[in-house]
């Protein structure tokens, strides 16, 4: 295969599992067990996270882009989109920043996404909305992306190791 | 995804309400007319007009329904009580009186707009309260009999066969007037509004976001407190207590609530009678009717019909709420002594 | 891209720097978030819709009695820290003055005779829309 068809097809692959997830995730919501607002797994995350570190930034900012733009084609509306497309560029800008830091592992890098794509999504609703209010659920959020990161971490660690180099049949 | 957002907007919306930011000011006035203080607040945006409109809307029926005000229709009315002359009068008046005879009809003793003269007795008019004379009182019960009212719809007029009879609408007057305000602002397009017409709370439509009105209900032996809370949408809820106006003499408290039967203060057992329906009037009838008629009575007659739920607060300190109301109340009094009961059907 | 976090299998201390500083930021917003001090609580006093006096309920130091003669029956207003009532009135009602004290947003007295209305506002927000009785 030539490079970027390679290219082209992994990251179709990838952007069809993002999907794939973020639909599975809202098959079972956690905010059934803490019914506070905008809180998830985040497991579409996985494939920032994976893409960031076993293909290149360009290419999880097209996956990301693509899975926001498809997702709200699947059943969203515009102010999901907008949601969606500020917490998710904001988490892959942070997690861009702190894999190229020496210390950390993808546990930390994933926390600090999760706690960022939260920090997008609400100052998506506050401008949305046009009111602050919003902003009272960023602390608990805050809180919850510690145990969500921690998870969506680990399970990156083990997709990162387990499947490390994409496309190379 | 779509669900967690659309949740996210519902959530944030719904405490926007607790943010003072989220919630912007309505457009409110508070002003006196029918012998108390209204206030009106149109939460859409631009309600301003709408709002005044519905003021002078009130303020009109104000000028039609006083006694008080010589050139009223009732004032008209009673001028020329037992002198034989059919007094015509406008539609609107002649529609209230019909309803009023009416409740008279519903509960029998129980309520009656020829009222007045007794209430004059007590000096509940005039502000000048006090326990009339045996003579007076006699002689005020004499005039008391919503029967020799009569009322001609085709023709829109009334007559009261007896000389001294006096109508006053002061129970009903307040219910019929939400009533109006409400068609006024649904004209100018209100969607979202709130009347408190001296103590009855008239809640039009629903809050901006959707969630219906919480409207408190006093309690009548700790009016800063709430007994129980409820939530409105489109309806009314007309409070009667013996609390709101009352005098002491020798020891012994009289209220403004007087008994048709007795020329007395209502003693029913209840301290509070608090109707919610979305017919406004007979919110603000039924509450004056109710609270002489008493618990048992109240709820037999709340059994017997489907358009309004009662909170009865009796002397006991029970509070009675209706199964209608049951989803959307909570109670607010128990530290302070209440039990709190559903009645049912 | 080469990243050394793509290839550890365990958290680092680093990890847990990531994550205080997630629970530092959370616990600072808590901090900002938190309601603002003082009740803010104010009387407003109108006669017949004109604003006769304004006070400041929550930073009064010592009582205030006002008289309000403007009226058709002359009343004394007396304020205190957070609370405020009709001490006399010379209406002939004598509701308002057995409303006795009030001291939460929202609150009104009433002294139909005068057409006075003192009326407590505040920054805490007010638990119900409106109050029926």
């Amino acid at each position: 295969m030539s490079v970027s068809l390679q290219r082209l097809t992994r990251s179709a692959v990838l952007t069809a599992l993002a999907l794939a997830l973020s639909v599975a995730e809202g098959l079972a919501p956690l905010t059934i067990l803490v019914p506070l607002p905008g809180l998830r797994l985040g497991l579409a995350n996985l494939v920032t996270v994976y893409a960031l570190c076993r293909l290149s930034g360009r290419e999880a900012l097209l996956i990301l882009v693509a899975r926001c733009l498809l997702g709200s084609l699947l059943g969203g509306n515009l102010m999901a989109l907008a949601f969606s497309l500020t917490g998710g560029l904001l988490a892959l800008a942070v997690m861009a920043l702190l894999l190229r830091l020496p210390g950390l592992s993808l546990f930390g890098v994933s926390i600090a996404g999760a706690a960022a794509h939260n920090t997008g999504q609400i100052l998506a609703a506050i401008v949305v909305l046009g009111t602050p209010a919003p902003m009272v659920y960023l602390p608990p959020l805050l809180f919850c992306s510690l145990v969500t990161g921690a998870v969506t971490g680990g399970v990156s660690t083990l997709l990162v190791h387990r499947v490390p180099f994409p496309g190379k049949v | 995804m779509k669900r967690f957002f659309l949740l996210l907007c519902c959530l944030t919306v719904l405490t926007g309400c607790a943010a003072p930011a989220a919630n912007p000011e309505p457009a409110q006035a508070q002003f006196f007319s029918m012998d108390t203080l209204m206030s009106i607040r149109v939460y859409n945006e631009g309600g301003e007009d709408a709002l005044q409109a519905a003021r002078q809307e009130i303020e009109k029926l104000d000028k039609l329904l006083s006694r008080t005000d010589p050139d009223s229709q009732i004032s008209l009315l009673n001028s020329h009580a037992g002198d034989g002359t059919l007094v015509l009068l406008d539609a609107q008046v002649t529609d209230l009186l019909t309803f009023a005879k009416s409740v008279s009809q519903l509960l029998p003793g129980c309520f009656d707009i020829t009222i007045a003269p007794v209430m004059d007795a007590w000096g509940f008019t005039t502000e000048e309260r006090h326990v009339p004379t045996a003579e007076a009182l006699t002689a005020a019960m004499a005039l008391v009999d919503s029967g020799k009212l009569t009322v001609d719809e085709a023709a829109s007029a009334a007559r009261l066969e007896q000389a001294g009879m006096e109508v006053d609408l002061g129970a009903v007057a307040k219910g019929f007037a939400a009533g109006r305000a409400d068609a006024v602002l649904r004209e100018e397009g209100v969607t979202s509004a709130l009347l408190d017409l001296g103590g009855n709370v008239t809640a039009i439509g629903s809050k901006l976001d959707g969630s219906a009105w919480q409207v408190a209900v006093k309690d009548p032996q700790n009016t800063s407190e709430a007994l129980c809370v409820l939530s409105l949408k489109d309806q009314t809820a007309s409070t009667s207590g013996g609390y709101e106006r009352y005098f002491e003499e020798n020891g012994q408290i009289y209220h403004h609530i007087i008994d048709p039967e007795t020329g007395y203060p209502a003693d029913s057992g209840l301290l509070s009678v608090t109707v919610i329906s979305s017919d406004h009037m007979l919110a603000d009838a039924l509450s004056t009717t109710l609270f002489v008629a008493g618990p048992e009575e109240a709820l037999d007659f709340w059994r017997s019909r489907e358009d309004f739920e009662l909170v009865l607060c009796t002397q006991d300190n029970r509070v009675i709420v209706t199964e209608g109301l049951e989803a959307g109340y909570r109670p607010a009094g128990e530290d302070r002594g209440y039990t709190y009961e559903i009645a049912r059907r | 891209m080469r990243s050394p976090a793509a290839d550890r299998r365990r958290p680092t201390l680093w990890d847990g720097v990531v994550a205080l500083v997630v629970v530092a930021l959370a616990a600072l917003l808590v901090f900002l978030l938190r309601p603002a001090g003082g009740s803010n609580l104010t009387a407003v006093i109108t006669l017949d819709g004109v604003q006769v006096a304004q006070y400041q309920l929550d930073q009064l130091d010592q009582p205030i009695t006002l008289t309000v003669d403007e009226g058709t029956y002359p009343l004394t207003i007396r304020a205190e820290q957070g609370r405020i009532c009709i001490e006399h009135s010379d209406c002939p009602s004598q509701d308002c003055v057995r409303t006795g004290w009030i001291s939460k947003p929202g609150q009104q007295i009433i002294c139909l005779p005068n057409r006075l209305i003192i009326s407590l506002f505040g920054s805490e927000p007010e638990p119900f829309d409106a109050v029926t009785g």
